[in-house]
């Protein structure tokens, strides 16, 4: 596998809306390497959050090409998508995304239904992956028994627990206060310099944004901003 | 495909109250749909369970016109025909008119014979059973005038219990005593049916004892038969036996139709209108309206849900995983609900028998009958959790994600 883990060439993006085309992403040209961890930033509909649906393999770009982990994400057939999905990225998502009905141990296990371990094993990797968070002790609660904080940890280990080799949060911060913030960048930030995760992260969150190693800035899907950051 | 079912499981148990709700729907409505299938299909049992040897001959004008007694003798000479009996509607009441059931005058030398594979005598006089009891309930059919046999729902009824060796008294609508008073008949026999043709509810008593009276002027009518019934001979052609009686009473003095039983029987369901049609209209109907509630509860479900299937998208799983969902919650749904009316149907099979002894004949829930619920109940759960399922196939990752949930 090369360095260059993430590959957008050209991309551009645009949806129409009440009759009225919009250009989100304009012939956008971006690389990320492996095991970086890289926050988004921009103002609302600069394009953040379609560069994560469409490297996470949730959208498809109009033109260009995206690639992620040696596959080329854009070409690939909606059927396929979802069995890339499972093995490659994690979603963590602003408002945690949790099955309210299933318990913190159940819905970390969800995406390892979809691997071929056997029952103990995916019960073994989901306690491994809640442990990661700091949350074994909660593994039988339901969502709406933990607090924001933890119910984001939750997500976290939720997508961690296939391994993936990228991990997508969408503005995993914008829903908690200052200190469960804090609790989950620290989580992030061990799960790149530890575990070698690649994490690419859209936040309006300053604080967040100076966990990564690089910060882009985009502005009407333009790249406008690109800086490497001090650990 | 690999499914979590638990997910199922737990949406289920989540909203126990809605989902109580249509699951006591459904159970209700599988109810109604066996019992009018049950009703439906005992009519068409009476039909199929006719005797391919035996014929009715009626007056040609109408069924509600009596045939003359002479014509008994007539029919007997033809060829290919074995027996024959007079039958002729009573149609009197116990104790009350709401106590009614079919009581038909006969001929009490022959009924018996006519009847050797339809009826089996377990009551006789003298406690007496097996083989000989029909023997036994013969001779006391002969020695006394008043001599009736009853069928086992008239014992078993409570409104009745009549018991062997009861006298009953039974108050005439149709020939009534000059002196005012009831009909009064001796219970010699009890018959269990052994076709689904022929009711558990009969009452048959000798048609000379109808006659003596109207002859000494204690009744008030006039000799007759409604019908005779005709056994023939099994190595002959039914029809040609039937056109030949109804060749015989061409010229009169009363012209005749002489019919297999099978369409006779058919003639008594088609005479109520056409009631399974009827029936199975209204099972259609509530079968319909029960589907759209059980779609109605699986939409409301799944406009819920959108939001979850974008998360099990992201996750890697297909939007075909969300409709699964949704078709096994509908299909645990209706199958519970349809197991529960099911047993209800079975529980109160006996009931109302005793109930509707006289409208409901052959009335009973099947392993066929159970089945035929079973996948009713099944195809609306999967119909149902498909109708609500289909939008996840249509919508894309982002946008579920986006639904408000």
């Amino acid at each position: 596998m090369s360095d260059d883990f993430i590959t957008l060439k050209k991309v551009s993006k645009s949806y129409t809306r009440g009759g009225e085309t919009l250009t989100v992403l304009d012939q956008l040209d971006l690389t990320i390497t492996t095991s970086d961890f890289v926050a988004l930033m921009g103002p609302s509909g600069s394009g953040k959050t379609t560069i994560l649906n469409l490297v996470g393999g949730l959208d498809s770009c109009d033109s260009g090409s995206v690639h992620v982990a040696g596959s080329e994400v854009s070409s690939m057939s909606r059927s396929k998508l979802p069995s890339w999905r499972s093995r490659h990225v994690g979603f963590v998502f602003q408002s945690f995304n949790l099955l309210p009905v299933l318990t913190a141990l159940e819905n970390v296990m969800l995406p390892l239904q979809l691997t071929p371990l056997s029952a103990a094993d995916r019960r073994k990797q989901a306690d491994f992956a809640l442990d990661i968070v700091g949350l074994a002790d909660r593994a039988s609660h339901l969502p709406s028994q933990l607090s924001g904080g933890q119910e984001q940890r939750v997500a976290i280990a939720r997508a961690i627990a296939t391994d993936p080799d990228v991990i997508i949060a969408d503005e995993p911060t914008g829903d908690l206060d200052r200190s469960s913030a804090d609790e989950v960048l620290q989580i992030l930030g061990r799960l790149n310099s530890e575990l070698g995760k690649t994490i690419l992260m859209v936040t309006h969150d300053l604080i967040a944004a100076k966990q990564a190693k690089r910060l882009l800035e985009l502005d009407k899907g333009l790249l406008v901003e690109d800086q490497q950051q001090e650990a | 495909m690999r499914f979590p079912l638990r997910l199922a499981l737990r949406h289920l148990m989540a909203r126990k109250v809605r989902n109580g709700l249509t699951v006591m729907a459904i159970s209700i409505a599988v109810f109604l749909l066996c019992f009018l299938i049950a009703v439906v299909q005992g009519m068409e049992e009476g039909v199929r369970s006719a005797s391919s040897h035996r014929l009715v001959t009626q007056s040609a004008v109408s069924l509600f016109v009596d045939l003359p007694t002479s014509y008994q003798q007539k029919i007997d000479t033809i060829d290919g025909v074995h027996l024959t009996t007079k039958f002729r509607w009573f149609g009197a009441y116990y104790q009350d008119r709401k106590n009614f059931f079919a009581q038909f005058a006969v001929d009490h030398e022959r009924f018996l014979d006519m009847y050797t594979k339809d009826i089996e005598i377990i009551e006789a006089p003298g406690g007496i059973t097996g083989p000989a009891a029909r023997a036994a309930v013969q001779k006391a059919f002969s020695n006394d005038r008043r001599a009736a046999i009853i069928g086992i729902g008239l014992r078993d009824d409570e409104r009745f219990g009549f018991q062997l060796g009861d006298t009953i008294p039974l108050i005439p609508s149709l020939y009534p005593r000059v002196d005012g008073r009831a009909w009064e008949f001796v219970i010699v026999g009890v018959y269990r049916p052994l076709k689904a043709r022929i009711p558990e509810t009969t009452m048959y008593f000798r048609s000379d004892y109808l006659n003596e009276a109207f002859d000494n002027g204690e009744a008030l009518g006039t000799h007759g038969a409604g019908v005779y019934y005709v056994n023939t001979d099994e190595d002959v052609q039914i029809d040609q036996v039937a056109e030949d009686i109804d060749a015989l009473f061409a010229n009169g003095p009363q012209r005749t139709q002489t019919i297999t039983e099978a369409a006779f029987a058919s003639f008594f369901v088609s005479a109520i209108g056409n009631l399974p049609l009827f029936l199975g209209t209204i099972g259609g109907a509530v079968l319909f309206s029960i589907f759209f509630s059980v779609v109605n509860t699986m939409m409301i479900s799944g406009r819920q849900r959108l939001q979850e299937s974008g998360i099990l998208q992201a996750l890697g799983f297909r939007p075909i995983v969300s409709t699964m969902l949704l078709i096994w919650e509908g299909l645990i749904i209706s199958l519970l609900g349809g197991s529960i009316g099911i047993l209800l149907a079975i529980a109160t099979e006996g009931g109302l028998i005793r109930i509707f002894a006289q409208n409901i004949q052959n009335y009973h829930i099947g392993g066929s009958l159970v089945m035929l619920a079973l996948a009713i109940s099944s195809l609306l759960g999967i119909v149902a959790g498909l109708a609500a399922g289909i939008p996840f196939l249509r919508s894309s990752p982002t946008e579920a994600l986006r639904s408000s949930g």
